[in-house]
């Protein structure tokens, strides 16, 4: 089959064996690539272990579109079993890395074992080293990728983890090309249980490809339809950053914690005021409208910005000053840490330091006081020992009520959106296959463009559709889905493309089958490794149904449990789970994972 | 006066982020605004309810045009 280096490269730090293998055409037909592949994989591989031992894998997962001239393609997945919440955990990164791997001949690196000693792994086509790592272990993400680069080059792709994975922080995350960052749920702490430093790599063959001519003339008309697109010029302006806006105006920007949807101070923090601020722009290999927006920090250092950062660092702990919110992006960025989960746990701290739950003063708003707890989460000391598993474990140690503001879904902390008056989104996050986050199935605009207060059928059925497209789809190509999303590029474009890469014709339906499959296939990966699986995982947390919003034109609002519960059931139902969210027998037959029905460790 | 707003790109294409407008009669909106929006990338919303460009605007209403984003 065409579109596939066909290989997956496996490197065992523990002994040093290297390993080439080659990938079943069974493999990529019911499972396409990039999350694909890794949620089966890690499925036959990594079961019931510590994920921070030496017996979980790491999987670098690209898929049959990743790295061809197509829009956005320069994307990969990187998962494994999640130190932060105990199941599975992926997050898709743009990175030359991507590009690489394929070019070497690999569709997929594992990485198994633990090194000894602090190493990296370096490729080049066949030739794959382990090597030592000790002159940049300790150093941040951007240090280590300007050595790596001087000892290999600079048109090599890497990814790399800062002190934050070192120390095992469980939302440390990767990092490539000083900025570029993926694997929320700590997959950089995974790479540090491992004394894994950095993957370094470089490929000069070619991508095999169906249809090589056409492919190359459907990737032109693709990037030029993009560029043609009226909201094209305000996207490269604002970016991701045009949300914030809408988001103030509709009552979901996380502001104080989670607890309002609106906040006093964001026309100095929303897209116009990064407008005015920005100095560059930067973004993923392959792609024509860049995400990445550069402005000077408060401390006159360039930092990227985007949404997420922006709601979590900013309105969420009270910090309303742009260039400050910079600050701790950056810091983010060079230790390796999640800036949506340490936006969570910032105001988290912040809620339980004004309950007076914690003997540390944070406030508000401090931007001292937060790089404070930022390098004693990497040091692993004061605060940073209290947080540094997340919000989730956090409300263990602080006691109290305070799990009612630890705002998490399975140990994942929420991305950057309200759901207090939008019950669609609320179980998005609550069912997202990797814990609270949005980019599974982000159906704000739908629900307000129809009844957002409503609770419906069409509304959980439009949260599977876009999880079969967003999740599923987009993720398995693996390709950015902001092109589709945010510039409304053509989705009918990517059947053609799978068509001309691999030579034959994939149907809507079949799509749509592989996004379900892959679902029920983590969903069962969470189901057996968390045996008091049940169905309260996949709710939102307490605070959208029991505190209303103070403030803005919905004051008063917040979410119904019992109806959050029917549609929750309703969810079950489209998928074939029973009522406590489990596929059940003759769904996963159906989907043709019959096999994983019996490693469900469910009798009957 | 009736309120109108417009957010991200399509204060771009309206050329105002505000305008308040006087109503003699109850009017459609589209027949109110002097520039046409991508209609089915548009959410427009009236006193904080679902409307649309057919939606009859009176005196008083806050109306707020914002594109359907889809949160990255």
């Amino acid at each position: 089959m065409k579109g596939y280096a066909g290989r997956i490269l496996r490197v065992n730090l523990s002994n040093g064996k290297i390993s080439k293998e080659e990938i079943s055409d069974e493999m990529r037909r019911k499972f396409l690539g990039g999350r694909g592949f890794a949620a089966k994989i890690l499925w036959d591989e990594v079961n019931g272990i510590d994920p921070l031992s030496e017996e979980n894998k790491i999987v670098f997962s690209t898929g049959p579109l990743t790295g061809l001239p197509l829009p956005s393609s320069g994307k990969m997945v990187i998962a494994s079993k999640s130190p932060l919440t105990g199941g599975y955990g992926d997050g898709n990164i743009g990175s030359m890395a991507a590009v690489h791997l394929r070019r070497a001949g690999y569709d997929v690196l594992i990485v198994e074992g633990r090194s000894e000693t602090p190493c990296y792994i370096a490729i080049q086509d066949e030739e794959v080293k382990i090597l030592g790592a000790r002159d940049i272990w300790g150093r941040t993400t951007f240090e280590s990728q300007d050595r790596l680069e001087a000892n290999h080059g600079k048109t090599i792709g890497v990814l790399v983890i800062g002190p934050a994975g070192e120390k095992m922080a469980r939302f440390a995350n990767v990092i490539s090309q000083r900025g570029r960052a993926g694997g929320r749920p700590g997959m950089g702490a995974v790479m540090g249980s491992k004394n894994l430093k950095a993957v370094v790599v470089k490929g000069t063959g070619k991508i095999p490809v169906f249809d090589e001519k056409k492919l190359r003339e459907m990737g032109r008309k693709g990037y030029a339809e993009i560029k043609a697109k009226e909201n094209y010029d305000f996207w490269i302006r604002q970016g991701t950053m045009q949300v914030f806006e809408w988001c103030n105006e509709n009552s979901c920007l996380p502001t104080s914690n989670f607890k309002e949807g609106t906040f006093r101070f964001s026309k100095r923090m929303d897209g116009y005021a990064l407008e005015g601020a920005k100095v560059d722009r930067k973004g993923c290999p392959l792609c024509n409208m860049q995400c990445g927006n550069i402005i000077k920090d408060a401390e006159n250092r360039n930092v990227e910005m985007d949404y997420e950062n922006v709601g979590m660092l900013g309105p969420n702990i009270g910090m309303d000053d742009l260039r400050k919110v910079g600050v701790l992006n950056r810091m983010a960025d060079e230790y390796g840490l999640d800036t949506i989960s340490l936006g969570s746990c910032l105001g988290f701290l912040m809620e339980s330091s004004e309950r007076g739950l914690i003997d540390v003063r944070i406030a508000w708003g401090d931007l001292d006081a937060c790089k404070k707890v930022v390098e004693d989460i990497v040091q692993r000391r004061g605060l940073g020992e209290t947080i540094f598993e997340g919000v989730r474990m956090a409300s263990q140690r602080v006691g109290g009520n305070s799990r009612d503001w630890a705002m998490h879904v399975k140990g994942l902390e929420i991305s950057a959106y309200n759901c207090h008056a939008c019950p669609g989104m609320a179980l998005s996050f609550g069912t997202s296959p990797i814990g609270a986050h949005h980019k599974d199935a982000w159906v704000i605009s739908w629900e307000i463009s129809t009844d957002r207060f409503s609770y419906s059928k069409e509304k959980v059925e439009k949260v599977v559709e876009l999880q079969r497209l967003r999740g599923g789809l987009f993720e398995s190509l693996t390709t950015c889905r902001l092109p589709w999303i945010e510039v409304d590029f053509g989705l009918h474009w990517y059947p053609k493309y799978l068509e001309a890469v691999m030579g034959e014709e994939t149907s809507q339906e079949e799509l749509f089958d592989l996004g379900d499959r892959i679902y029920a296939l983590i969903r069962s990966y969470w189901i057996r490794e968390n045996r008091s699986w049940n169905r309260k995982m996949d709710y939102p947390p307490s605070r959208w149904f029991e505190e209303p919003l103070s403030k803005g034109d919905l004051k008063g609002y917040k979410l119904d449990r019992a109806r959050y519960d029917e549609m929750l059931s309703g969810y079950y139902e489209i998928r074939g789970w029973d009522e406590n969210g489990i596929p059940t027998r003759e769904t996963l037959e159906g989907l043709g994972l019959g096999d994983v029905f019996g490693g469900l460790g469910i009798h009957g | 006066m009736a309120e109108f707003r417009f957010l991200g790109y399509l204060a771009e294409i309206s050329g105002k982020k505000r305008v308040d407008i006087s109503l003699g009669n109850p009017k459609k909106l589209r027949d109110i605004l002097k520039v046409e929006f991508p209609e089915n990338r548009c959410i427009v919303l009236i006193n904080q309810r679902v409307g649309n460009f057919d939606s009859i605007i009176r005196n008083g209403d806050k109306v707020v045009i914002m594109s359907m984003i889809s949160g990255g």
